[in-house]
């Protein structure tokens, strides 16, 4: 498919959510000389992150975002035709997180609600998603909720969030343009390899041994190949980027803002560079929010750009990419949207 | 392919040692302080930007020297 055009939606509003804990690179976290730490934060350009206590989830952050989003929007809950988690922090792995949250929230049994499985490429591809089912004429309103829970301490990138995008029916809505991309040779370059039905969770796989790194790691941590990663976003990404904008014959200028999954500060500086980007243009929650998944693209919206959002049309392009390996940009024209602060809980 | 003096400039600002170093063709990247997983990524970055040349984490795990790193730029 690559490119795409969706017309009659509008997106109108989006919330974030965060825990209230703040994890310091600097201050909570390996390695245990203070100048290795403040190498690594220069580099990965993340100081702080959130992280969920162990008895909240991601949905309870989504949750949260939903209840503010649709109170802003003054939308009753019976009119909600669609809910559409992407997550790969599930409630449980199974049943579906969103069926548990239509109950939670309120919504009634006419709501289509459904899980997908995406991480860090998962905003563009879920706008996509609701946006075509809202465009094909049978939804009215729908929600799209997008976050993950893989903040640990062990590693000094994942932060925690769940947000909330609610997306209509609106004949006079500007077109939004896709290119929504896979690439599943490269499966293992970020990956939970044990607990599914390839390879079954056994006691084994819970002891845990030393790298040469000297850290502890057990069969239940999430692999991730740095340099396998690194390489495809900067190779894929900023071409993709380029794609777009001419398929939607729109130019560099024509775009406000640029705001890419916050992978790390190398990885989207590279990013940057290659398309000659101005700072300005592309916001950045890497230093106080760290990678957030697949939520770092409304987190950075709502952290950095609700108040703009909130008034005028502008025009942002969506850029996410990471696990599967899969990665999607989207032109989105956002006017007089809906943009609460930023939530803690 | 560029100066191997221009070349350990930009491994240096790459890796982001703590101290400065001293660094010659024939300085084993095993015995730096630094080479880790974080300056294989600033490393394949230099590639990238300063050389238009893509290198994988295989290149530089096969790598001994900086010499050997010189010699990917082809």
């Amino acid at each position: 498919m690559a490119t795409s055009t969706l017309k009659n939606v509008r997106l109108a509003g989006m919330a974030s959510c965060v825990p209230k804990r703040i994890v310091s690179n600097l201050t909570d976290c390996r390695p245990q000389i203070r100048a290795e730490r403040e190498r690594l934060v220069r580099n990965i350009g993340i100081e702080t992150r959130r992280m969920a206590p162990e008895w909240q989830c991601f949905s309870d952050l989504a949750l949260e975002a939903t209840e503010k989003l649709l109170d802003s929007l003054e939308w009753k809950k019976e009119e909600i035709d669609a809910l559409i988690v992407v997550t790969q922090s599930p409630d449980y792995p199974i049943p579906a997180t969103a069926i548990i949250l239509q109950d939670r929230l309120g919504l009634p049994h006419t709501t289509v609600a459904f899980d997908v499985n995406l991480g860090c490429s998962a905003y563009p591809f879920g706008i996509h998603l609701l946006g075509s089912m809202i465009s094909a004429g049978g939804i009215k309103k729908g929600l799209l909720l997008v976050g993950d829970r893989s903040a640990t301490l062990n590693d000094p990138i994942f932060s925690d969030a769940g947000t909330a995008t609610a997306l209509e029916f609106d004949e006079n809505a500007p077109p939004m343009y896709f290119d929504l991309n896979s690439d599943g040779s490269g499966y293992k370059a970020i990956m939970l390899p044990v607990g599914g039905h390839r390879q079954p969770f056994n006691v084994s796989h819970a002891i845990a041994r030393k790298d040469e790194n000297g850290f502890w790691y057990s069969g239940m941590d999430l692999i991730l190949d740095g340099a396998a990663v690194l390489s495809f976003s900067t190779q894929r990404v900023p071409p993709a980027v380029e794609r777009v904008l001419e398929y939607a014959h729109k130019s560099k200028d024509d775009v406000d803002y640029y705001v890419f999954h916050q992978a790390n500060r190398m990885i989207n500086e590279t990013i940057r560079k290659k398309l000659g980007l101005p700072v300005e243009k592309v916001p950045s929650t890497l230093p106080d929010f760290g990678n957030t998944s697949g939520a770092s693209l409304p987190v950075t919206m709502t952290a950095r750009l609700h108040e703009t959002l909130a008034n005028g049309r502008h025009r942002v392009l969506l850029g996410g990419f990471g696990i599967g390996l899969s990665w999607g940009s989207a032109i989105v024209d956002i006017e007089s949207a809906c943009f609460p602060a930023l939530i803690e809980s | 392919m560029d100066n191997l003096e221009t070349f350990i400039e930009n491994f240096n600002a790459a890796v982001d040692f703590q101290e400065p170093v001293t660094i010659t063709a024939d300085t084993k990247l095993e015995s730096l302080p630094e080479w880790d997983s974080l300056a294989a990524l600033g490393v394949i970055v230099m590639f990238d930007m300063e050389y238009g040349k893509t290198i994988t984490g295989e290149h530089l795990a096969k790598a001994v020297t900086i010499q050997d790193l010189h010699q990917l730029l082809g």
